[in-house]
């Protein structure tokens, strides 16, 4: 007798923990993102965001009761890595979601590998606006602000600021450079701004003075240059060495200047004004412990990227506990029109396209820091929705 | 030194086709073993080796048996990549006119490419097929048309026959296989022509073979060109699998990869590169997902391989093999061949 009631009871215990065994299975987040390479820095701050995103929400019971486990693959910003490593984390990993990939060419791969396997993707940082525009993807959304938007951001500081701009566009000649440029451009002139003329300059050119004649002669009041990079420090210490940018607004893409190549400009970077979707100096209680946390965890301070990453989590945490279930297609519904909190004020996924909506900031260079001089709303900065695939 | 000189290579010959029928004979295990158990990432990681083996034996063509090393093969990888991407997208998805479109037109590149590239020797034919890559790499990155930076997406699935198409992980493995099977027997073949004699020839002494009288341009130029239709073809697979291309197809480090794979596998074997490109995709997958320094391992394996093994892998295995069997069969079969 003692005996079958203690068989049963030890049944009855194993059966117990069988069934909390499958309810708190870890839910599985693939990475797809450059560890290496170029872009290692980026992928980096992606990391710390993912990270730091986590500890907190396993800390505080995980999602839905169930535990949260990232799984990591370095893609070396190489789309033909990073369909690779995305196929093994959805097929042999058995992720529930994608996220981590930075260049454009990786995220819109990544999506259609995701479309293909029936799961569902984010971006956190590439920015081409195509991403959730003509070659949007069901499967696919960004939590981070696109390049329209930043161009909006700027525009209508631009507008507020110098209401009478002449701008005069130098970009590096390559593709994305020429884009960025016309992009602004467009979104300025529809703001009233006038052109005083563009120029492109070769990628990682020595030597900026050739072209200031031709700026100079153009009169403008303003110049937006898209270069990045090493190329962004021999710019604009050139122009500072030239006089060039005394009674000159020069303004910029967002990832003109950034915290990496800030100390290489130094003094000449003073007065550069971008328009971006993160600062650190935003002022919101969830923004300023989220900067004391990543502080603390990684002496270093976050940029957009890990912000934007830091967000996303909380958005797949909503979006699931919404949908209450990790199905591709219920958590689709969840997440179309979801709004979140997040370090940047509060986002909402627009369903159309899958671009989330957020309030924008013009930042300027000051003394070495960035500081806001301009909020644009989000209903303004988002543009148009132009995806027609769903 | 070398094949050339030494008839006994027949010898060796025997033992690199028994290492072949190995390495076709384990793929098909592999694709039953891997069906059975319903893997999918596995079978389309080893699809894309056998591509990537298409390249490589491409590389050997040039590098292992004419002795031109190519440093721009990707130029004609990525071509066939970027053709049959085009091509399935906007006109057919019939993998055969696919890939015959792919032959010839990256057959008529090769043809242009060199036209320029073969007149220079030995290091600046390297250079210059790097530099050519590099160009049309460059041109396509800032090709709107082509999608520029971003590349292709949205290439659909090409159809083999009514039911079969690539999107079926063992039915495109096995027609990679195949079509790899092919090319290498093809190969195979053409070395034991008076053709691959006078390419082996050129590999040996370029000067002894102008002086019996024969135009070497006119072998070199031809290899090149058979080596980027081979190349363009292999490439037409790569969207068939993916879904898409991007211009990192046509950058170095797909041809430096796939002479990393023809050197560790054993240059002038054929099979070596099939190998080689098997060890290798495998590994840059697996080290990857554990460290980030995977390109560290990889260069370390490299140099190691390069000190020990200086003919690769299948050329330190062949001439044991072939020991083995000598020891076993005795000196019939070498009078036979004398005879």
């Amino acid at each position: 007798m003692r005996q079958t009631i203690l068989s049963a009871s030890v049944i009855a215990a194993m059966l117990f923990c069988a069934g909390v065994q499958a309810q708190s299975d870890p839910i599985k987040i693939g990475v797809v993102t450059p560890l290496s390479g170029t872009y290692a820095g980026i992928g980096q701050q992606v990391k710390w965001g993912l990270d730091l995103a986590t500890k907190e929400i396993n800390a505080s019971g995980g999602i839905a009761g169930r535990k949260v486990e990232l799984i990591y693959e370095d893609e070396e910003a190489n789309p033909a890595v990073a369909v690779q490593k995305a196929e093994k984390l959805l097929q042999v990993s058995k992720v529930d979601f994608l996220t981590g990939t930075v260049n454009s060419g990786s995220t819109l791969a990544v999506g259609q590998v995701a479309e293909r396997n029936n799961r569902l993707a984010s971006t956190t940082v590439s920015f081409a606006d195509s991403i959730t525009a003509d070659k949007c993807s069901p499967n696919m959304f960004r939590v981070n602000a696109r390049a329209g938007m930043q161009s909006a951001a700027l525009a209508e500081w631009l507008a507020k600021a110098k209401p009478n701009a002449n701008v005069y566009y130098l970009g590096p000649d390559y593709e994305m450079g020429r884009s960025t440029v016309a992009a602004f451009k467009a979104a300025a002139e529809a703001k009233g701004a006038k052109t005083a003329g563009e120029v492109f300059a070769p990628l990682d050119n020595k030597d900026y003075s050739p072209y200031f004649g031709q700026i100079r002669g153009a009169r403008p009041n303003v110049i937006y240059t898209s270069v990045a990079g090493n190329d962004t420090v021999r710019l604009m210490t050139q122009m500072a060495e030239f006089g060039l940018n005394r009674n000159l607004q020069v303004l910029g893409a967002s990832g003109t200047v950034t915290s990496q190549n800030l100390a290489a400009i130094g003094k000449a970077a003073d007065g550069f004004v971008t328009g971006v979707g993160y600062s650190t100096t935003i002022d919101n209680p969830i923004n300023k412990k989220f900067v004391a946390d990543f502080e603390a965890a990684y002496k270093a301070q976050p940029d957009l990227y890990g912000a934007d990453s830091y967000g996303l989590m909380y958005f797949y945490k909503a979006a699931v506990e919404k949908a209450k279930s990790t199905d591709t297609d219920k958590v689709r519904e969840a997440m179309r029109g979801l709004q979140w909190d997040t370090p940047q004020g509060t986002k909402t996924m627009r369903a159309g396209d899958h671009q989330a909506m957020q309030d924008m900031y013009a930042v300027q260079v000051n003394d070495g820091k960035f500081v806001i001089v301009g909020k644009v709303d989000a209903d303004a900065a988002i543009g148009p929705d132009t995806c027609t695939k769903f | 030194m070398g094949e050339f000189s030494r008839p006994a290579s027949s010898k060796q010959i025997n033992s690199l086709r028994l290492l072949a029928v190995l390495f076709f004979a384990i793929s098909c295990v592999f694709a039953f073993i891997a069906t059975v158990v319903e893997d999918v990432f596995f079978l389309r990681l080893a699809t894309e080796a056998m591509i990537f083996g298409g390249l490589a034996l491409s590389v050997d063509l040039l590098l292992g048996i004419t002795g031109l090393l190519p440093l721009g093969q990707a130029l004609f990888f990525g071509f066939g990549a970027y053709a049959a991407a085009l091509i399935l997208k906007n006109w057919t998805v019939s993998i055969w006119l696919v890939l015959l479109a792919c032959m010839l037109s990256s057959a008529l590149v090769g043809l242009v490419a060199g036209l320029i590239a073969i007149r220079s020797k030995g290091v600046y034919f390297a250079l210059i097929s790097f530099g050519l890559a590099q160009v049309v790499s460059k041109i396509v990155f800032n090709t709107v048309e082509l999608g520029a930076s971003d590349g292709i997406i949205g290439v659909p699935n090409a159809q083999i026959l009514p039911g079969l198409s690539s999107g079926q992980p063992t039915v495109f493995f096995l027609f990679a296989l195949m079509f790899i099977a092919l090319v290498y027997s093809l190969l195979n073949y053409l070395m034991k022509t008076p053709y691959g004699r006078q390419l082996i020839a050129i590999k040996a002494n370029e000067h002894r073979v102008a002086f019996l009288g024969f135009n070497t341009w006119r072998f070199k130029l031809s290899a090149f060109v058979l080596a980027a239709s081979i190349a363009g073809t292999s490439g037409a697979l790569y969207p068939m699998l993916r879904g898409f291309v991007s211009p990192e197809l046509m950058f170095f480090q797909v041809s430096g990869n796939a002479i990393i794979n023809v050197i560790v596998g054993g240059t002038g074997t054929l099979i070596g590169p099939l190998y080689g490109s098997a060890l290798l995709t495998g590994l840059r997958s697996v080290v990857g997902s554990f460290t980030p320094h995977h390109q560290l391992v990889i260069g370390v394996l490299f140099m190691i391989v390069v000190i020990l093994f200086p003919r690769g892998i299948i050329g330190y295995l062949a001439p044991m093999l072939d020991r083995r069997c000598q020891k076993g069969q005795g000196t019939v079969q070498q009078e036979a061949r004398g005879g």
